[in-house]
């Protein structure tokens, strides 16, 4: 399972990447689905593993400031709630 | 040659920088825009040097460094996020035009903290004196014309007292001095890429303590529906497509800069200074703005009895000596050490300057002297 992590800006997506890399967590940089952005361009961090693990890292290190979204076998985004986060 | 510009530009660089713009002009695109693997390496080159300059700098977020063309350019988005029209600006008296120019273009009141050339505790006290009721404070840390090195530490710590705004020109400090952004507590710290950083001309730096206002709008590969810039940084102040070659070259530079390490600069450009006074010494017709021990960098500037220094400096051009005459664009630096009817020739030195090339400097220096008094 895909997930993305929105990120406010490139720079903020890099250094998240950077971070979850160092935590030995598979992470890059991509452009966000114009779908899931309501203000324009904007870049994500993709992973396919350890999602909550990322989640709680990024937020203790105040790099968490975009929604998150699941990516279905359909290829459909499904926004997910932090407190739905195991 | 002998390159004794560096104040101006170090032209002599570490050979990783061309080797890093040109691997990036052939394999980078565009920052921030595209997804595809030369935008995203472009990314990663700027988001690199972003990190460099974050750790020589002490600066705990990459964001807080902006790419700018230079150091004038870094200036002007933070004089023009600080200072209005009538705003009372307290500046020291050894600033560059990069500070004071636009400051007259908004119509700021400037006020001088005047101070001997070298002193100190003078120029500390001149802001203690005058910094009540000021707008906002700017102060270049080391002066391009002289070398003097002006205690910014101390007056960014009479600005924090203040609660005065601070806005730090690092140009002649940064690869050189510690320029600590945290101990600093400085709103906008300003430098260019092409001086002690040894990236190329078209390259500088603003490190934001704060988002200040953006001096181009346009393109941020971010938020791109609202018509106005991202409130972030450092998006808000870095419109349109970066200069990623430059960047690149930047980066290797820093990276140069920081595996030398700056007490090893320092050491080596104030043995140079050591070598270059000492053949002057006695020379007949010069004089010699040179400083107590710890109160100047590798820049030392002189003046003749007799030739224009623009002469002398010409003179010297012609055997192959590269130094600088005339005012440095910083006329407030020589009303303040009272040389702005002659200017001054400056020599300025770098970790690739050597001890032979500057004795034989000053032996030039000597004998064109000798020609004309």
């Amino acid at each position: 399972m895909q997930y993305l992590i929105m990120c406010r800006s490139l720079t903020y997506a890099q250094r998240a990447a950077a971070l979850l890399e160092g935590k030995g967590i598979s992470a890059v940089v991509v452009k966000a689905p114009q779908g899931l952005s309501s203000s324009g361009c904007g870049y994500a961090v993709s992973l396919y593993r350890r999602f909550g693990e990322a989640v709680a890292i990024l937020r203790a290190n105040k790099l968490l400031n975009g929604k998150l979204f699941k990516r279905g076998d359909g290829g459909e985004y499904t926004e997910v709630q932090s407190r739905d986060i195991s | 040659m002998i390159y004794l510009d560096n104040a101006a530009t170090t032209m002599i660089k570490p050979e990783s920088v061309g080797r890093a713009m040109l691997t990036a002009m052939n394999s980078a695109a565009s920052p921030g825009r595209g997804g595809h693997r030369p935008a995203m390496r472009a990314a990663e080159i700027v988001f690199h040097c972003r990190e460099n300059a974050a750790e020589l700098f002490n600066v705990p977020e990459p964001e807080r460094i902006v790419f700018t063309m230079n150091a004038t350019h870094a200036l002007n988005i933070a004089i023009r996020s600080l200072a209005h029209a009538g705003s009372r600006v307290l500046v020291s008296g050894y600033e560059h035009n990069s500070v004071t120019r636009p400051l007259a273009q908004l119509g700021a009141r400037v006020d001088i903290a005047s101070s001997r050339l070298f002193d100190r505790e003078e120029i500390l006290k001149a802001f203690a004196k005058k910094i009540s009721g000021a707008d906002l404070v700017i102060c270049t840390h080391v002066s391009n014309v002289f070398g003097f090195i002006l205690p910014v530490y101390e007056i960014a710590e009479l600005c924090r007292r203040h609660k005065v705004p601070l806005i730090v020109d690092a140009s002649q400090s940064a690869g050189i001095l510690d320029v600590d952004y945290l101990t600093l507590g400085a709103d906008f710290i300003a430098m260019p890429g092409h001086k002690s950083l040894f990236g190329p001309q078209g390259t500088g730096l603003l490190i934001c303590g704060r988002a200040g206002e953006p001096l181009l709008c346009g393109g941020s590969g971010s938020d791109s529906i609202p018509q106005v810039m991202p409130d972030y940084l450092p998006d808000r102040m870095e419109a349109g497509t970066h200069n990623v070659p430059g960047i690149a070259g930047l980066s290797a530079g820093i990276s140069y800069v920081r595996g030398l390490g700056l007490q090893r600069i320092f050491a080596h450009e104030q043995e140079l200074l050591g070598v270059m006074l000492s053949g002057l010494e006695g020379c007949r017709g010069i004089e010699l703005f040179a400083g107590p021990e710890g109160s100047q960098s590798g820049v030392l500037s002189f003046r003749c009895i007799g030739p224009d220094c623009e002469d002398l400096a010409q003179g010297l051009a012609d055997r192959g000596i590269c130094v600088r005459g005339g005012l440095h664009c910083a006329p407030f630096a020589h009303r303040s050490a009272g040389t702005l009817g002659t200017g001054t020739v400056r020599a300025s030195f770098s970790p690739f300057t050597d001890a032979a090339g500057v004795r034989k400097a000053a032996a030039a220096i000597r004998e064109l002297l000798h020609s004309t008094v």
